[in-house]
């Protein structure tokens, strides 16, 4: 029922403006993303089984609805590279509001890394999903989970190590 | 005693308490006997607490107030609408007249037609400006048709006369079988839906002067976006689910 998925939603949106943010890497563009994707849950709130993580399903909705808005927007000559896209789009120009906020050594190494190995990272270990529930979110098998996200936590203790 | 190969993800996968009995009792036993090994799992652990507190303490500013509203009455919109639509929808989901035939008949929402009337109004009101007849008629060819068949989303289709990219599958609560595209030809942009009843047909188009290649203004999208949404399109079917469901409608 959507009047039960509309009190969890709103109760998600921190968490969901800041994957959004991890996705996108502009707080405006994020705040867009977060709407049309409640709009999208609210719509097919019949689609979520009570039971199952609500987070976990509103995140797939969400990047799902990144990647839309990719293909929507995007010049000609796209490929499928969707990571390679969000680098662009994160590319200055379009107000990087993240270099307003004061980083810290940690947030600054994240943010170092490539698009799809942040994006795990942040499910896995800020939102605590399982490999496997953060697998169904990426829409990628489980061991994809597990390489990108050694690769990203390998990274982040060698960088913040060396600082 | 066969040699376990502690990859990272192994020694990850312990750090994180995913692995399975044995496999973990392996790793735990792997650690006692090599302090190397007992520092890359210490690693992954120390990695996760890290990323926790950065998630925790840094970068999100609080949600701003609009956001709060627009999502709020977002939601009352979708309980009011719930609450009127349930009892006619639920009739028509069971009459086999609405099932089949027109999937516009299934499209219950006052808002979708909104949308293709609009649409309609906005070729008729740009008619003069470019050859819209034509590139209406050229999201019908035959070679479209049978690209949408075949095509993943997400993917660009160089055609004779121009280009076309398919946006995104869906599978509307009718049923039926549904693509968002674009085509970019020499006549102008267009926007567009197709959904498959036996063949591909065109149920919305959005169009715009080939002078504005490369950009399709967001009323166009927004109005795809409406349709789809009023037609009970789910979440767009992806990868596996995708090209299941275009096998099937190709049969």
């Amino acid at each position: 029922m959507p009047a039960a998925i509309g009190h969890e939603l709103v109760a998600l949106l921190p968490r969901l403006r800041r994957f959004a943010l991890v996705l996108c890497r502009s707080q405006p563009l994020a705040d867009d993303l977060v709407q049309g994707a409640c709009e999208r849950a609210l719509a097919n709130a019949g689609s979520w089984t009570p039971g199952t993580r609500f987070d976990a399903w509103m995140f797939r909705i969400l990047r799902n609805h990144w990647i839309d808005h990719l293909r929507r927007t995007k010049a000609e000559g796209m490929t499928e590279d969707v990571a390679t896209q969000t680098q662009l789009i994160g590319d200055p120009g379009e107000g990087p509001i993240l270099s307003k906020l004061v980083l810290s050594e940690v947030q600054q190494a994240i943010e170092s890394l490539p698009q799809e190995q942040r994006e795990v990272l942040v499910l896995v270990c800020a939102e605590d999903l399982s490999y496997r529930e953060a697998a169904d979110v990426l829409n990628v098998p489980i061991g994809t989970v597990m390489s990108r996200l050694a690769r990203a936590r390998k990274r982040l203790v060698e960088l913040t190590a060396a600082a | 005693m066969s040699q376990l190969h502690l990859s990272d993800e192994i020694l990850m996968a312990f750090a994180d308490g995913e692995l399975d009995e044995p496999v973990a009792a392996a790793v735990a036993k792997a650690m006692v006997d090599s302090p190397g090994i007992a520092k890359r799992v210490v690693d992954f652990q120390q990695s996760r607490r890290l990323t926790r507190s950065a998630f925790a303490n840094g970068s999100a500013s609080p949600v701003p107030p609009e956001l709060y509203a627009a999502v709020s009455a977002q939601i009352r919109a979708f309980e009011a609408t719930n609450r009127q639509a349930a009892e006619p929808r639920f009739r028509e989901a069971r009459s086999p007249r609405f099932g089949r035939g027109s999937p516009y008949l299934n499209v219950a929402l006052a808002a979708s037609v909104a949308a293709i009337a609009v649409a309609t109004g906005y070729f008729a009101g740009r008619q003069s400006a470019w050859d819209n007849d034509s590139l209406i008629a050229q999201l019908d060819h035959p070679l479209i048709r049978s690209e949408l068949s075949r095509v993943a989303s997400g993917r660009d289709v160089e055609l004779p006369d121009g280009r076309m990219r398919v946006i995104s599958t869906y599978r509307l609560q009718d049923g039926s079988l549904c693509r968002e595209f674009r085509l970019q030809a020499s006549s102008g942009a267009a926007n567009a839906i197709a959904c498959h009843q036996g063949r591909w047909n065109v149920a919305l188009a959005v169009t715009s002067p080939a002078n504005d290649a490369g950009y399709i203004p967001s009323d166009g999208t927004d109005l795809t976006a409406t349709y789809l949404q009023n037609a009970g399109a789910g979440e767009p079917l992806v990868e596996d689910a995708e090209a299941k469901a275009l096998a099937e409608a190709a049969r």
